[in-house]
């Protein structure tokens, strides 16, 4: 039994000294690789395979361009239910005190203008709305369709951004 | 004097003119023998390469994919729609692309014989820029309140004697929510063929060439007109560059 541990003990060794002398020939290959480069540009042996494996990471992120998986990963599915989502809309039309937001989707949706900050609600202003429903559309009594208004509803939250009032990043840009 | 209307023959001789009005049959002048060995733009698929106009991607960007609810949905659109999220139906934008590129491919080809198109929208939001669309490639548009007789009573409307469009492009075949543009029925009364822009709630039965997709968002009818200016555009240079080449 003694014996069989000091065989252990031995072959522990000898494994340790094994992979030393494997380390020090794969550092002495990239010498060589890297003295070979300078003379000729060739690569090979571990250079060459690196190149070749990061090359293959690089292709697979290349997004697919056909409809059904462009709809997956759109904005829309991220949403999930729509109803109480909060969203970033940006103002392109102003009436007196009526602002119609359009945040990506089929249809804008028209908020009051709110008390305060007023003046900073313009047009190309970004601000964030919180869904209540995509389109307004019910069907009234003995009609055969839905009426649309042809509109969303949303509650408007607040501010982001107004070209009226300029952050400190863009002052500094 | 410039022939506003040159008639090309179609391959087994025969000239087609076609009369709207009670006007005198303009002359057909065939410049071309029936049996000649130059292309003819009618043979090949897709003559004025309006296929590369755009892909799938261009109509997901402009949203052309969204529907309105289910509860609005017309049944002769069911064939057209990929499915429905939340309520709110999908364009399948494959069927929509085929579609369009017909759509296109016809406008182009109509542009080239030297016809008149005609483009409709009443949805206020974009009749300014469907009429600016028109105005850029040299064509009509009419977005404003349709009086009954403007296609069926012509001659007594006008006054004079009227050549009617040889193609009407409707970006939005709705006069207001609840009933279809008079003019979609007035071109098929007529024989004028008809390209439409048809969304979940709209009728594509009466148009010829429908283009199943949004018509309520400024960014999809943007699109459509670029797209239309495009192929009509093309069909005019190809027209200018036949009749250079002949005189």
């Amino acid at each position: 039994m003694f014996n069989s541990i000091s065989m252990c003990k031995t072959l522990k060794s000898c494994n340790v000294l094994f992979y030393k002398r494997n380390f020090s020939i794969s550092t002495k290959l990239l010498d060589t690789n890297s003295s070979d480069a300078s003379i000729t540009s060739e690569k090979s042996g571990f250079a060459k395979s690196f190149e070749k494996q990061s090359q293959l990471l690089q292709e697979e992120s290349v997004p697919k361009h056909n409809f059904a998986s462009l709809l997956r990963n759109s904005k829309l599915i991220d949403l999930g239910d729509p109803k109480d989502k909060i969203v970033i809309g940006k103002i392109f039309h102003v009436v007196e005190d009526d602002l119609y937001i359009d945040f990506g989707w089929k249809f804008h949706c028209v908020c009051t203008r709110p008390t305060n900050r007023k003046d900073d609600y313009v047009r190309g202003a970004r601000v964030r709305i919180q869904i209540k429903d995509l389109e307004l559309s019910s069907r009234f009594l003995g009609s055969n369709t839905d009426l649309t208004l042809l509109e969303a509803d949303c509650k408007l939250l607040g501010i982001i951004s107004s070209p009226i009032r300029p952050t400190t990043s863009e002052k500094s840009s | 004097m410039i022939r506003r209307c040159l008639i090309l023959p179609l391959r087994n001789g025969i000239t087609v003119c076609r009369n709207n009005s009670t006007a005198v049959a303009e002359q057909a002048e065939s410049t071309q023998e029936s049996n000649t060995p130059a292309k003819n733009p009618l043979d090949h698929p897709d003559y004025f390469q309006v296929h590369n106009l755009f892909t799938v991607k261009d109509l997901f960007d402009a949203r052309v994919h969204f529907g309105h609810k289910e509860g609005s949905l017309n049944e002769f659109m069911t064939p057209y729609i990929y499915g429905s999220r939340q309520g709110h139906l999908i364009f399948d934008l494959d069927i929509t692309a085929e579609h369009l590129r017909k759509a296109l491919n016809f406008t182009a080809h109509i542009a080239y014989r030297g016809g008149i198109v005609c483009f409709f929208n009443r949805n206020a939001l974009n009749a300014h820029l469907v009429e600016k669309t028109a105005l850029e490639c040299g064509e009509y548009a009419h977005t404003r309140f349709w009086r009954g007789g403007i296609f069926t009573n012509a001659d007594h409307q006008f006054g004079a004697i009227t050549r009617l469009p040889d193609l009407c492009i409707f970006l939005n075949t709705q006069n207001n929510i609840l009933n279809q543009h008079t003019a979609v029925r007035d071109s098929a009364k007529l024989l004028i063929p008809t390209i439409g822009i048809v969304d979940s709630n709209c009728n594509p039965n009466l148009i010829t060439y429908p283009v199943p997709g949004n018509d309520d968002t400024p960014v999809a009818i943007e699109l459509y007109c670029k797209l239309f200016k495009a192929a009509i555009t093309r069909g005019k240079e190809a027209r200018m560059k036949f009749l250079q080449e002949n005189n």
